[in-house]
């Protein structure tokens, strides 16, 4: 039986378990588009490169399988790598499969040719140039084992035309090379420096749990909600942490950082012992690093020897799978009930909801609560970049694992339209509601074409307040209201906008969204809901630069 | 802050395979770390390549170095060489005019430093030296006032001396 290389990619891909594929044709990738017609993978044409790789991502965040997008060379593949850095920076398992020119032709300035293999080397855990088809299926294997193994991350496929096109017989295809995905055993020392973090964690007066990403990329919640219950120890979350622990058990202090809450920042600083999980304590997580947690023994258990150390020092770490490691964790701790510490947080949250800046998202923070309520228990949100980020991952409360998408590393505006069109593709039974602003919104507008086309049910509310609005705060504490840049339009009719593209769409005032969220809730095909904002709807607390995690400003004035 | 920086030798082995030098140098680059000398060549085995490198570098170096390079899919092992339990050793080759004047003092250069004269053609020739960083170093010097036309000079081997 003979197959061309664009044959045996598809087969492969579809063995290995990848249903959908979200990409935009070229000339060099036709052979695999061809394939297609007799493929059961499901192909999905977007508008523009940089969402089919913002699909792919959204996707894999949503069902924890492998994102898969696909570009021809040059254009389409740099127009990739916005979304594989996103990626990236956020742990995703993706393969990106981006075409090429001929073999012949390549280093030759060729139409259409760029090297993105060496334009992605930062940007990707590994890359493959796939120079024969009989190397194809072992490549598509070993591409797929690296993105989902470790800490995962997207690797990319470059894949020149005649490869793709050139017919082997199937006893041909040459098996794997030599390659190396770390296996990470639970061994000995691993045992040993576990029993001294139950040890440093059981003796400890004011434990926090820090999570991150991390947790969710390990598929460790059970685990991790196991932990929290039997020590009785309050937990606070890095963006990429968010949803990744039930938060109905009152243990939730919320998001710290730069846009934390207070609660969260102020607690975690009180804190004599920190036991940090999947997370690698950015510099968005720890504002100046020298000010963070000043009382804590820190420590540290992660996938990734990378991550140990980089940007604090840790007192004990361990790597292993975060699964793993917790199941273990469980064994070694102490049932607690911590009443002293627990009651002092509690006086901490009382007094700062007493002076009603709980989420700092004002009106806004209320409409997010409104549709949240409107929506089933297990809705996912996907949120932009900007304040409206900070206003979803403030005021929406988590209530399923993967129920919140959001760029966090990279911060990449444009990133939720797309991603939430992917995570609805790999997650149809869920609903899946965007929240995004006017910035955000327009820097991947086209993909309601796609929507559209493909009838995509997700829910789109794009915030308008005619600014960047993340900009313009921090051109307000910082620069002295000196605002430049960052103004917007109200020119632009976004609901006649989302029309035109075919989706139904509706305007509304976040003081008074009245029918609009209803309408949005009840929709059977996607919708889109614009709100207008007030430009001055900022969010509070706010830790300025170069400043640590206990000292924010909250509000205007200050 | 001034941290102290200090030589650092890192020995690894690596797939034979297109692209995965500049993996390696990327990795240097990204922290920061300049790569002051780099030899690499096949091992024992076809499929796998040896390469070592040499940086000044603070203390942070081997830790952040060696856990970047250890993600790299095409790194198979790391490791850094310290002095005492590893031999060093590099090598130049120095191309001199030979002339009337500066004849005499070469050769006797040549038995005091044991270089070896690895090409002679007409009046041009090309010593080789191997040694220690510190014996290529007194050659250099040593032979500096005599003309020297042009140097190749190797980063440093190293292979462990204790298993």
């Amino acid at each position: 039986m003979e197959r061309t290389g664009a044959e045996i990619l598809l087969r492969t891909l579809k063995e290995e378990g990848v249903d959908d594929i979200f990409g935009y044709p070229g000339a060099s990738t036709l052979p695999i588009h061809d394939c297609m017609i007799e493929s059961s993978i499901r192909h999905f044409l977007v508008r523009h490169e940089q969402a089919a790789a913002h699909a792919a991502d959204g996707y894999a965040r949503a069902t924890g399988k492998v994102g898969v997008c696909l570009a021809t060379s040059g254009p389409g593949a740099t127009n990739l790598v916005t979304g594989i850095a996103t990626a990236y920076m956020d742990s995703t398992p993706m393969i990106a499969l981006t075409g090429q020119v001929t073999t012949n032709l390549l280093g030759s300035d060729a139409f259409q040719e760029t090297d993105i293999i060496g334009i992605t080397l930062p940007i990707t855990k590994h890359s493959f140039l796939v120079q024969d088809p009989r190397d194809m299926a072992s490549t598509v294997r070993e591409a797929l084992a690296i993105a989902k193994s470790g800490r995962p991350g997207p690797v990319l496929i470059d894949l020149p035309r005649d490869v793709l096109a050139l017919r082997i017989k199937e006893e041909e295809a040459r098996e794997p090379g030599f390659f190396n995905t770390t296996e990470l055993k639970f061994g000995e020392d691993e045992r040993i420096r576990l029993k001294e973090i139950a040890r440093l964690l059981n003796e400890s007066e004011r434990p926090v749990l820090l999570i991150g990403g991390g947790v969710k990329l390990a598929q460790a919640f059970t685990e991790l909600s196991d932990v929290i219950e039997k020590v009785s120890i309050p937990f606070v979350t890095t963006m990429m942490g968010i949803g990744s622990a039930y938060t109905t058990n009152g243990y939730n202090l919320g998001l710290i950082g730069t846009h934390g809450m207070e609660l969260a920042n102020r607690i975690i600083h009180q804190a004599d012992f920190i036991l940090a999980v999947g997370a690698r304590f950015s510099d968005r997580s720890t504002s100046v690093i020298e000010g963070f947690a000043p009382l804590a023994t820190i420590a540290q258990i992660d996938v990734d020897p990378t991550s140990i150390g980089k940007n604090i020092k840790t007192d004990i770490s361990v790597v292993s799978d975060i699964r793993v490691s917790l199941k273990e964790l469980l064994g070694l701790v102490a049932e607690k009930k911590r009443d002293d510490w627990l009651s002092r947080i509690s006086k901490e949250r009382s007094r700062i909801e007493m002076e009603g800046c709980a989420d700092g998202c004002g009106p806004v923070g209320d409409f997010i609560r409104q549709v949240q309520g409107n929506m089933p228990e297990k809705t996912i949100a996907v949120a932009d970049v900007g304040l409206n980020q900070i206003w979803a991952v403030r005021s929406w409360k988590v209530r399923i694992p993967r129920g919140m998408i959001t760029s966090g590393g990279m911060g990449t505006m444009g990133f939720s339209v797309p991603a939430a069109m992917g995570a609805k593709v790999g997650d149809p039974d869920h609903e899946v509601v965007v929240f995004t602003g006017d910035g955000g919104f327009f820097m991947n507008v086209q993909e309601l074409a796609t929507i559209g086309f493909y009838n995509i049910p997700v829910k789109i509310i794009v915030f308008n307040n005619g600014n960047l609005g993340m900009i313009r705060q921090i051109q307000h504490h910082f620069y002295s209201s000196r605002f430049r840049d960052s103004r917007l339009s109200d020119l632009v009719n976004i609901t006649e906008i989302a029309r035109g593209f075919g989706i139904e769409s509706e305007k509304a005032s976040v003081h008074d969204p009245g029918a609009g969220i209803e309408k949005l809730c009840k929709a059977e095909g996607p919708f889109l809901l614009e709100v207008i904002v007030d430009e001055d709807n900022f969010v509070y607390p706010i830790i300025p630069p170069g400043r640590s995690n206990i000292e924010m400003i909250y509000g205007r004035g200050e | 802050m001034e941290k102290e920086l200090k030589e650092h030798v890192i020995s690894m082995l690596v797939n034979n395979r297109p692209g995965v030098l500049a993996r390696v140098a990327g990795v240097f680059g990204r922290l920061g770390y300049n790569i002051e000398s780099l030899c690499v060549a096949e091992t024992g085995s076809p499929k796998i390549s040896r390469i070592t490198s040499v940086s000044k570098a603070d203390p942070d170096f081997t830790e952040k170095v060696k856990k970047q390079l250890n993600r790299l899919v095409d790194v198979i092992s790391v490791n850094e060489l310290d002095d005492d339990r590893s031999v060093k050793r590099e090598m130049v080759l120095i191309g001199l005019d030979v002339n009337e004047r500066n004849r005499s003092e070469l050769f006797q250069a040549v038995s005091i430093l044991g270089c070896t004269v690895v090409s002679l053609k007409d009046s041009y020739c090309i010593l080789q030296i191997v040694g220690t960083k510190v014996d290529v170093e007194t050659a250099l010097n040593f032979l500096k006032p005599l003309v020297v036309k042009d140097i190749a000079r190797t980063g440093a081997l190293a292979l462990e001396s204790e298993i």
